[in-house]
């Protein structure tokens, strides 16, 4: 099938009734990149039959489980994620959420090869709307990006932007540079335009280390230590002043942990007021553009072994809008909604943790 | 078994019984699987013991120890129910309480 030039619209996509749970970070698996040669032009289904590639490389570390799944996540064939019914049916009807928001990391944009990692992102989206978005009303997803493109990404934002069931825009923590920095801005200007928030997913390139000291051994910091990666770009996205550029973006940091941001928040503040001649665009303390902008997705929750010091962080923060509801579906590191949330996060938090916040931030009803 | 999920295990001429629930975040522990616990001898030697007796939760991969519930490896916080179990003329036998 020749790749659409354009997204087939598909009217206006209706809420449901009552939005109760949203969970903003479910991930959907392409099996293969065979998977998508019908989303793809004849030039690359003939360059990958020809050259029997299969798909872009993933990581160095084991990630624990197989795919990094649930054990229980396996649907009858193919891999975790892989299967739209199967995953509507386990997490969607399982646990009662009404939104799933759908993040795909397909790793094309690894690929040194721009144009070939361009129509694998562009036939990815083609696939997330086919397979998906049309699959379950309840699914909506995000816009796969090639950040080493910029100019193609806004292109590929503003096609997709015409599907309903798109509600974000998705670029990954460990950037090969930090993601405020102007190169990126016309995606920032046309998720602006489209009405997308930015996504900021856990992972990333895999020619950019998580420690600005080079390669840990271990899976165990790379997964604890991708907060340096969300910190970092915090701080680019508030000091380079896209947040003053483009006032009405909005960044989701998904499965980052949110426990490390009031010290970040203070110490940023606190050099702001010496040096905020380097940035004179920051008319207001660096915080605040967080709280305005910026979003955390609780998975993974941070778990101290005295509950109630969790409560004070997010009372640190600053605002009860910053939190939406994760459970990195169907990965082994999983929060459940039932258990995710300790006791002492009372009603009200709890409901904007679960939905209310997210329906601040996504337009469900796009159309 | 009166309402409760009992995972039971059959190793050998072994057999556990234990709650199925993991009390982090209530996976059932009968889709986990059956594990060692791998021991630190000094840099490069790790030794892998007490194969078959250390059940791995499904989801997080916390690990229990399948004769008395407690949580392997360091974990302060968490443990689960275990039950007597034993074999008698070729069936499983759980004491609940």
């Amino acid at each position: 099938m020749a790749i659409a030039p354009e997204v087939r619209p598909a009217g206006t996509r209706e809420q449901p009734a009552a939005i109760n749970l949203v969970d903003t970070d479910v991930h959907n698996y392409i099996g293969g990149s065979r998977v998508l040669l019908e989303y793809l032009p004849e030039r690359w289904i003939h360059y990958l039959e020809h050259t029997g590639f299969d798909s872009p490389p993933r990581d160095f570390y084991p990630r624990y489980y197989q795919h990094a799944a649930r054990r229980d996540s396996f649907p009858p064939s193919g891999i975790p994620g892989s299967d739209p019914q199967f995953a509507a049916e386990q997490l969607l009807d399982g646990y009662g959420i009404d939104i799933g928001i759908l993040n795909c990391l397909y790793p094309a944009y690894k690929l040194f090869n721009i144009d070939m990692a361009n129509a694998l992102i562009r036939a990815a989206n083609d696939w997330q709307i086919d397979k998906w978005l049309d699959a379950d009303p309840r699914w909506r997803a995000s816009i796969l990006v090639n950040a080493r493109d910029p100019q193609f990404s806004a292109e590929e934002i503003r096609r997709c932007a015409r599907h309903p069931g798109y509600v974000q825009v998705l670029m990954l923590a460990r950037n090969h540079a930090p993601l405020g920095k102007r190169e990126f801005w016309p995606i920032y200007e046309a998720a602006q335009d489209c009405g997308l928030p930015i996504g900021v997913h856990f992972g990333g390139g895999h020619d950019v280390p998580i420690t600005s000291s080079g390669w840990p051994s271990y899976y165990i910091e790379d997964h604890t230590g991708m907060a340096q990666s969300f910190q970092s770009q915090v701080l680019s996205l508030v000091c380079e002043g896209v947040f003053v550029e483009y006032p009405k973006t909005k960044v989701v940091l998904i499965e980052g942990g949110f426990a490390w941001m009031p010290p970040l928040m203070w110490r940023l503040d606190k050099n702001w007021k010496g040096l905020r001649g380097e940035v004179p665009w920051l008319t207001k303390p660096p915080s605040d553009y967080i709280r305005e902008h910026i979003r955390c997705s609780t998975q993974p929750m941070e778990e101290p072994d005295d509950p109630r010091h969790l409560a004070q962080i997010i009372d640190m923060i600053g605002t009860d809008e910053f939190l939406l509801f994760a459970t990195d579906y169907p990965h082994w590191d999983f929060d459940s909604p039932e258990r995710a949330l300790p006791s002492v996060i009372g009603d009200d938090l709890r409901e904007k943790i679960f939905s209310k916040n997210a329906l601040k931030i996504y337009d469900f009803a796009r159309g | 078994m009166n309402g409760r999920g009992i995972a039971v295990v059959r190793n050998d001429n072994a057999v556990y019984a234990v709650r199925d629930t993991c009390p982090h975040q209530g996976a059932k522990l009968t889709l986990g699987t059956l594990t060692g616990e791998p021991v630190y001898c000094g840099p490069g030697n790790i030794e892998f013991r007490r194969f078959g007796q250390v059940l791995k939760c499904p989801w997080h991969g916390w690990d229990y120890s399948l004769a008395d519930g407690t949580a392997i490896g360091g974990n302060r916080t968490t443990r689960i129910r275990a039950y007597r179990a034993r074999i008698e003329n070729g069936r499983v036998l759980v004491e609940t309480d």
